[in-house]
């Protein structure tokens, strides 16, 4: 009440200040006329009592100015003259305004958009009830089951089990992103879809935007409940946002289900990787996924496991309270009849395992996992970048400063108060800062658009700047102006008025040019460590990319097939795969084409342990990459087979025989070497699996050189092949090596699989170069910006550099006019000046040397073939600035050297 | 001698406070109740009285109103406001502890 109405009062002081004087004129005039007719009445003449009544008040015009005073919103309205004042000083001095508005646009923009992203990546938790009590549940340790996706997974039978901890959750959701192909009944579209429990949505809190969302009735009998949820998004787009669509049919991977709601725009999903079109129940999931099952195997994972902790329980008392039925869970399991033989080892290794609870209130994704180290790297970056401008804002000034000694002394001489110029001197930092800070939010989406470029396409990343990304600009411009306002503040304090009007005030002026030196020392110190680490990074870049995949990538393109997915049974797809790949072979714009189970360079990794068989028995001690290979396939990338053979025709299964176990593989030459040293394997046997009882029949026919799989950064893996005819060929990828443009390739290959079957969706067609540039895409992000990065650090450095380079030669014109008057050569007083240039370089190197040394643990994980702490980049680097820097220096100097010394001597 | 308007700092708030206690009123009335009441010895600088009104205003201790006074003249009214009460209740302690102090001093010198 009190408050409320005294900040009335301080607003209406303010904002209605013309009423408010009104108002104190009319109080002012009504004393003075009852003062006035108080005296008539004693028998004054009107003009006597008027001048008594005005005598006895006081000075009216000062009276007025205490009553303002007394109002207290005084320092606001100087705060305005202040900035109005400021803003027509710095509109004066248009050079210095506009390199300092620059430079800190530059600074401020690349924070604001990096921050954009991170902050969606790493901070912002996401848009259900209360994110903060949601939990991801994780086997710890050795699980003895298959993985079906990447990150922490769990069995369906075992987050069912979790939901039944109510001491511990509120409820618990189980999830699996996969692609279907979603249809109207006309065109096939693959679509990105999650499988979830029937709990999904509920335990989210999330409500439908129109009909009813998946329930736990809807996840009881596999196959019993075809009905699907679909995003807002897709609804919208891909649906024209259809008003009748609940209860409408659509084919999922070709099998009829009911779409029962749509749930609302502002559900995201839980993981960042991408917002699926539908949700399917989780008993659908032999016909979201036709090519495995496993939803009642305990020994399946495939599902992240999210939980609601109940009110009050922390994720420690939650990880406590789970393990006692987690550690009986396991002995069950290791009685139960689907428990694979184990070894004693394994079988340790297992009932070791513990369950673990981590906060999912950002969700889950692997796309934190796999960015967090790049984001972090390029925010320190840009942090640096911008702590590098502030340096060089604050110099810029104090060098302003140097100039308006006069003027802030005349001002101080007239009566104004230190702490009143101070604040004169903090509002034109902070007018500076706030103009940066809208200049650098205008260019931020330049910086955040490239970097949400280089994250996957179907990402739910959004690069457009937004209400926490300004809070976050406003705060940094904040600090960065009061940084820069500090400065000349400091110098204000040293300033003697009487020296600084009778101009020469050399002491002043020596610790102020100091001051300038720290601070050009401190920025070309953050410009080595961001031109040192943008060196790493596009040295990483090109390294990777003269490494290569290992195979010639020109004229190639794989695509891959999915007949399941629009209904064909096992054996009609084996044949369309096949009649596919022989077709392909005969195209004359197709020189060579081979089948194999996935694509590579996609970031995609399977494989496990094997045993082999040669001599005594031994289970490899690393894992083992796995591909799946039909014949051609190295002869298509241009490998040779460097002993033994590749698979041929023989190998091949003949059509209609069920798919067996495999016969024989291919193994690659860092495999051959690390377990058979300098005998061939060729010959030798192996097995599939690391059990005990796993039977060694596989045999080893031939050795190829290593193939970049995951990405490029493969390097030492141990890989095998195994024959893809040999087991379940129902689905692949085709790999062809083109005669012509990408283009008619494309066009033979589509038209290829339309004979087979128009219906057949051709999917993930790219070249393998398209494929490579995109596995690349973390490496030229940070290639990209950290020489972006390097590259405005150096220019703004060195521009400090000759800027008080400038400043000192200027300082000393009649020294070095004295030493050349006295015999001194010109060299000699170029020397001077540059070595001064000198000095201050190697201090900045000096310092950044044991940074770089400090910040090396941090790029490391990003860095292919070459040290965090690497000579040659480190020498290059300085050795490049250094040479700007003298250059810089050079300019001022060698403009001084030009000075005629009897003409100086005499100025003085 | 010292000047009648000299005032110990603070003690013009205190007056002010005390006047307007009684009943709502306005500057002018208020400068001449303080010289009525004080017999005229103290002889508050009629201007003066306007910034502390002011600063009083904002402090929340006192409101102010436009309102008809007598013969229809309109004039602006200070009321005062139950904390302003409540402080003029705490300064009225802290005078009587200044002057009985300083009293005590002087008399004994």
């Amino acid at each position: 009440m009190r408050i409320g109405r005294i900040v009335r009062l301080r607003l209406r002081s303010l904002f209605n200040g013309k009423q408010v004087n009104q108002d104190l004129d009319a109080e002012l005039r009504d004393h003075l006329e009852r003062q006035i007719e108080l005296l008539r009445t004693k028998g004054l003449s009107p003009g006597d009592a008027r001048s008594v009544a005005l005598r006895e008040f006081g000075n009216v015009g000062l009276i007025q100015e205490q009553v303002r005073d007394a109002r207290r919103v005084r320092w606001v309205e100087d705060l305005w003259r202040d900035a109005t004042h400021g803003v027509r000083t710095l509109a004066r001095s248009k050079g210095f305004t506009a390199t300092a508005l620059i430079s800190l646009a530059l600074g401020i923009g690349a924070n604001a958009g990096i921050f954009t992203l991170l902050d969606q990546v790493l901070i912002r938790p996401l848009a259900v009830r209360e994110p903060d009590r949601l939990v991801q549940l994780a086997w710890r340790g050795n699980a003895v089951g298959a993985n079906y996706g990447g990150g922490s997974l769990l069995s369906y039978p075992i987050c069912r089990e979790l939901e039944e901890q109510t001491d511990v959750f509120d409820g618990v959701l189980c999830r699996h992103p996969t692609d279907v192909n979603f249809s109207t009944g006309r065109e096939n579209e693959p679509v990105r879809a999650e499988i979830v429990s029937g709990s999904y949505f509920a335990v989210l809190g999330v409500r439908p935007d129109m009909g009813r969302l998946i329930a736990a009735s809807d996840d009881r009998q596999p196959g019993a409940h075809p009905v699907v949820v679909l995003s807002h998004d897709f609804w919208t787009t891909r649906l024209g946002g259809a008003a009748d669509i609940i209860g409408r049919r659509v084919l999922i991977n070709s099998h009829p289900m009911t779409v029962i709601g749509v749930a609302p725009a502002s559900f995201r999903g839980v993981d960042l990787a991408g917002l699926p079109a539908v949700w399917i129940p989780a008993m659908m999931k032999r016909q979201a996924t036709p090519e495995w099952d496993g939803l009642f195997s305990r020994r399946t994972f495939w599902m992240h496991a999210i939980g609601r902790l109940r009110p009050g329980v922390t994720t420690d008392q939650a990880r406590a309270r789970l393990q006692p039925w987690f550690k009986q869970m396991m002995q069950a399991d290791l009685r139960g009849e689907e428990f694979p033989p184990v070894t004693p080892d394994q079988r340790r290794s297992f009932l070791a395992s513990t369950i673990d609870v981590t906060s999912a209130s950002r969700g889950v994704s692997g796309l934190q996992t796999s960015f967090e180290r790049p984001l972090r790297v390029l925010m320190g970056g840009a942090v640096l970048l911008l702590i590098l401008t502030s340096l060089n804002l604050a110099g810029l000034m104090l060098a302003r400063g140097i100039g308006r000694t006069r003027e802030l002394a005349t001002r101080m001489a007239l009566g104004a108060s230190r702490g009143r110029v101070a604040r004169q001197l903090l509002v034109e930092s902070i007018l500076i800062a706030i103009g940066g800070g809208v200049i650098g939010v205008a260019a931020a989406p330049l910086v955040s658009h490239m970097l949400r470029s280089f994250l996957p396409a179907g990402a739910n990343v959004s690069a457009e700047i937004d209400g926490r990304v300004l809070a976050f600009t406003v705060a940094t411009t904040l600090v960065a102006g009061v940084v820069c306002g500090v400065a000349p503040i400091f110098q204000l304090r040293r300033l003697h008025i009487n020296a600084a009007m009778t101009e020469r005030s050399a002491a002043t002026g020596r610790t102020r040019v100091r001051a300038r030196k720290l601070l050009i020392c401190g920025q070309i110190a953050f410009a080595l460590i961001l031109l040192v680490a943008a060196g790493l990074f596009v040295q990483t870049l090109v390294r990777l990319k003269a490494k290569g995949p290992g195979f010639a990538t020109d004229n190639l393109m794989m695509f891959s097939l999915d007949p399941a997915a629009i209904g064909y049974g096992d054996l009609q797809a084996e044949l369309a795969m096949r009649e596919v790949l022989r077709r392909l072979q005969q195209r004359p714009e197709i020189a060579r084409a081979a089948v194999a189970n996935s694509q590579i360079l996609n970031g995609g990794r399977a494989g496990g342990s094997l045993t082999i068989g040669a001599g005594e028995r031994r289970v490899t001690d690393r894992f083992v990459y796995r591909m799946r290979v039909g014949p051609g396939f190295f002869e298509t990338l241009g490998l040779k087979v460097i002993s033994g053979r590749d698979f041929d025709d023989h190998d091949v299964r003949p059509l209609g025989t069920p798919p067996g176990p495999y016969r024989t593989a291919i193994v690659n030459e860092t495999f051959a070497r690390r377990y058979f040293s300098d005998r061939s394997p060729v010959g030798a046997h192996i097995g599939a699996g690391n059990r005990p009882d796993t039977p060694t029949n596989i045999e080893i026919i031939g050795v190829v050189r290593e193939v970049s799989r995951v990405n490029l950064r493969d390097q030492d893996v141990d890989q095998i092949f195994y024959n893809f005819w040999d087991n379940q060929s129902e689905n692949g990828t085709f790999f062809v090596r083109m005669r012509d443009t990408p283009e008619s390739a494309a066009r033979a290959i589509r038209a290829v699989v339309a004979e087979v079957d128009p219906r057949l969706p051709v999917r993930e067609l790219t070249t393998v170069d398209d494929q490579i540039e995109r596995s690349l895409s973390t490496e030229r992000a940070l290639a990209t910006l950290s020489t972006g990065f390097g590259i405005v650090a150096v220019i703004i450095s060195v521009v400090g550099l000759y800027g008080i380079m400038s400043f000192v030669v200027t300082q000393r014109r009649q020294e070095v006019g004295l030493r050349i008057a006295l015999g001194a050569t010109r060299g000699n007083a170029i020397w001077l000046v540059v070595r001064e240039a000198l000095i201050m370089l190697g201090t900045g190197v000096g310092v950044a040397l044991p940074a770089i040394w400090a910040l090396r643990q941090i790029v490391e994980a990003q860095l292919f073939g070459v040290g965090a702490f690497h000579g040659p980049t480190i020498v290059t680097a300085t050795a490049a600035l250094a040479l700007v820097g003298v250059v810089a220096a050079m300019l001022p100097a060698w403009r001084a050297s030009l000075v005629d010394p009897n003409l100086m001597l005499r100025a003085e | 001698m010292s000047k009648p308007t000299d005032l110990v700092q603070g003690t013009l708030d205190l007056l002010i406070l005390k006047v307007i206690a009684l009943e709502p009123m306005h500057g002018w009335a208020i400068a001449q109740r303080i010289s009525q009441m004080s017999n005229e010895v103290l002889q508050v600088g009629q201007g003066s009285l306007y910034p502390a009104l002011h600063k009083l205003e904002q402090q929340g201790w006192i409101e102010a109103e436009w309102r008809d006074s007598q013969n229809n003249r309109r004039a602006k009214y200070y009321t005062l406001t139950r904390e302003g009460r409540r402080a003029m209740k705490q300064e009225a302690a802290q005078w009587e502890r200044l002057s009985s102090a300083i009293s005590l001093i002087v008399s004994q010198a």
